[in-house]
């Protein structure tokens, strides 16, 4: 391991649902155990399953004198590889730093918009292997172990036990540090590619002069952000899934459950009370499959519609 | 002692499950949830011998909190922003009563044109109801001030109640290294409460009767005395800390590097982190910076403020929350005590609503202070971050 000589910064991009926050904090525990100073911290928002979600971590040798937000990160990791479509995940980062990535794919040939030494780790079906579920944080930290020689491998493990142990119990915590292991030998690392533009959001940033005064908004596009109500309709947040809900007319009892429940307002009611899915709208959480009485709809992994 | 890595609002839970708490109303409000959840899940568990009572409302946890520490129990509750508004009738009651209730706010902007994130603008109009009010700066400090807020309230020179400020989301939701206390050390360091006035079915008495003009005045000059000697009993008990758990926090106030500094920033909360990283960095170049880490804005340390700052030619206050037509609380308080000096002294506004406080901008802080060294400044309140010209 090498002895930190500046203030070590990562940066977390995930989706809501998948331990992105879990992954920032247990990170920091394993860097506490190998007797750095820590913090880890999630962007603070209302983390919604499926949306874009973020969280920080910092390391240094000794206390921590900063308490923002993380601009210029040494490590970037995502735990979903089609992020860099939809958000501008890799600006900021150090072109001399690193990224971890949950993907199929190899290093070269990922490409991040930015060209850095890159480890690709399959971390979903290790996942889905160990945990049963899409929850790909412990997995990725131990890619992450690979990928620097700060927080050893041994240290990740023993926080994730800790971790995982206190809020899961000790099957949780075995399933999960086995899954952090497996990562840690199948993780590849090479040279990601640099060549696609990394995407700019759309965000309506007016002077404090120029906003509409009465914390009160129109039905307004600035500059093509809608900024006022029915921003909720024209904001589509079908990127977010990483399942679709796929739906079986003929086992439909017409209850209309998945219909009030559907919190993206998704599913559109027929005359003759069966469903249609808009799926521009579908964050993929699930929700209509799990209420469903007699199992009409079914989840299916990938952005798919029907 | 155990090392944990854990948030601001989980150390929060563990001081006050140390502390041996008998009684914790509450209602959950973000960004103060984590430490209701953490209580409950201690009481859950069975380590913790407390009774958690859900109130209806904040109004409500408040007046159980009274009605609790009336009755001779050790109290705790927590709340944040609009639950702190909305207990805002019942908080004017355990001073004057003389009940020694802790309560952590953690700090989240008042509505409306706000959310569920920081700012101090919830706590900070609270400073006249008569309850000591401090700002901490990390989980440490928020677990430690716990402990010591229990036996500063409960004692018997103060017998009032302490709120212990802590920032929303980028303390209570951030993780970080924390030292956990034995029971046995902290059973040492806080006696047993020994409440002054008690509901007692066998000594009746009437608390907190209609008090008509012959009398009102001089309960208030009172109050208004023991806020003052509590600031002997703050720096006692962050000493006599210091020697029992080797962390001391300055009592009212901690400074760094302010023996020779020329000029300095007073902040308080996480801000006063980064100002650290800022000061450190001057004075690798040389520069003569200083910080003034505020902690209690009441008691206010007057007298004390001034002794610290009598060297100074140029001081900046940090503020989290703005005074409409006039400058942050903070500054107003500072400035009021400081006026004998004839020091420079500007506002620095930055971080409302939640505005992540960078790097950048603390620089530009401290920047701003080292202009104003030349004797004028050009404006006496600067806000930073903000878009458009500041007219
Ligand atoms: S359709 Fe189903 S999966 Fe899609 S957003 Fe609605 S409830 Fe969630
Ligand atoms: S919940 Fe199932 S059965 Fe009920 S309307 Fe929806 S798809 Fe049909």
């Amino acid at each position: 391991m090498r002895v930190l000589d500046s203030m070590y910064e990562v940066r977390f991009h995930g989706r809501g649902g998948q331990g992105a926050v879990m992954a920032a904090q247990t990170l920091a525990e394993a860097a506490v155990l190998d007797g750095y100073h820590a913090q880890a911290f999630p962007y603070f928002g209302a983390e919604r399953r499926g949306a874009p979600v973020k969280a920080f971590a910092r390391i240094d040798k000794g206390r921590i004198t900063l308490k923002s937000q993380i601009y210029h990160p040494d490590m970037l990791v995502l735990l979903d590889d089609t992020l860099p479509d939809i958000e501008p995940v890799a600006e900021g980062l150090k072109p001399e730093g690193a990224a971890v990535i949950n993907t199929i794919m190899a290093p070269e040939e990922y490409d991040l918009g930015i060209s850095v030494i890159t480890t690709t780790v399959d971390a979903t079906t290790i996942a889905l292997e160990k945990l049963k579920a899409p929850i790909v944080n412990t997995s990725i930290l131990g890619a992450m172990a690979r990928a620097q020689d700060i927080v050893s491998i041994d240290s990740i493990v023993k926080a994730i036990q800790d971790k995982f142990g206190e809020k899961l119990g000790p099957r949780a915590a075995k399933m999960n540090s086995e899954a952090a292991r497996e990562a840690y030998q199948s993780a590849r690392t090479g040279r990601c590619k640099g060549d696609r533009p990394i995407v700019q959001k759309d965000q309506w940033l007016p002077d404090w002069d120029q906003i509409p005064i009465g914390v009160s908004l129109p039905t307004t596009q600035v500059g093509g952000v809608v900024v006022g109500p029915g921003s909720a309709w024209q904001n589509q947040v079908g990127t977010w899934r990483t399942s679709s809900p796929h739906y079986d007319i003929d086992k439909c009892i017409r209850c209309l459950r998945c219909w009030w429940s559907c919190p993206e307002g998704t599913i559109k009611r027929q005359e003759d009370d069966h469903m249609k899915f808009d799926y521009r709208y579908c964050k993929g959480c699930g929700i209509c499959a799990q209420i469903c009485p007699v199992d009409a709809i079914e989840m299916i992994r990938g952005v798919k519609t029907w | 002692m155990v090392t944990k890595v854990i948030s601001a609002d989980h150390a929060v839970a563990w001081g006050v499950r140390l502390g041996r708490v008998e009684v914790i109303p509450g209602f959950p409000i973000t960004p103060q949830t984590l430490i209701m959840e953490q209580l409950s899940e201690f009481i859950n568990d069975g380590e913790f011998d407390a009774d958690f009572i859900p109130g209806e409302s904040e109004h409500s946890v408040m007046s159980i909190a009274v009605g609790a520490s009336a009755g001779g129990v050790r109290t705790f509750t927590a709340t944040s922003s609009q639950g702190l508004a909305l207990m805002h009738e019942m908080l004017y009651a355990p001073p004057q009563i003389r009940l020694p209730i802790v309560m952590v706010n953690v700090n989240r902007s008042l509505g409306a044109a706000s959310g569920i994130w920081l700012e101090h603008n919830d706590s900070m109009p609270e400073r006249e109801s008569g309850w000591l009010q401090v700002y901490v700066e990390d989980n440490q400090e928020a677990l430690d001030m716990v402990i010591q807020g229990f036996r500063i309230a409960e004692d018997e020179r103060v017998m009032m109640p302490i709120m212990i400020c802590l920032d929303g989301f980028v303390l209570s939701h951030t993780v970080e290294k924390v030292e956990v206390p034995e029971q046995a050390e902290v059973d040492r360091f806080l006696p047993k409460f020994k409440p002054m006035n008690m509901l007692d079915p066998a000594d009746p008495r009437l608390i907190n009767p209609l008090v008509p003009p012959e009398y009102a005045m001089e309960m208030r000059y009172q109050l208004d005395r023991a806020m003052d000697d509590s600031r002997i009993v703050i720096k006692e008990v962050d000493e006599a800390y210091a020697r029992a758990f080797g962390r001391g926090y300055g009592g009212l106030f901690d400074t760094y590097q302010m023996e020779d500094a020329e000029f300095a920033l007073l902040s308080l909360g996480t801000a006063t982190t980064t100002a650290r990283g800022v000061v450190d960095e001057l004075r690798s170049k040389g520069k003569k910076a200083g910080l003034i880490k505020m902690r209690f804005m009441r008691p206010f340390p007057e007298k004390e403020l001034l002794e610290a700052t009598k060297d100074l030619k140029a001081l900046g206050v940090f503020d989290r929350s703005v005074g409409f037509n006039s400058f942050g609380p903070v500054f107003t308080e500072v400035r009021g005590a400081l006026r004998p000096l004839r020091l420079q002294i500007t506002d620095h506004i930055a971080g409302l609503g939640g505005r992540d406080l960078t790097l950048e901008e603390m620089r530009d802080i401290f920047a701003r202070i080292e202009e104003s060294l030349s004797g004028r400044a050009e404006r006496d309140v600067y806000w930073y971050g903000l878009r458009g010209r500041q007219r």
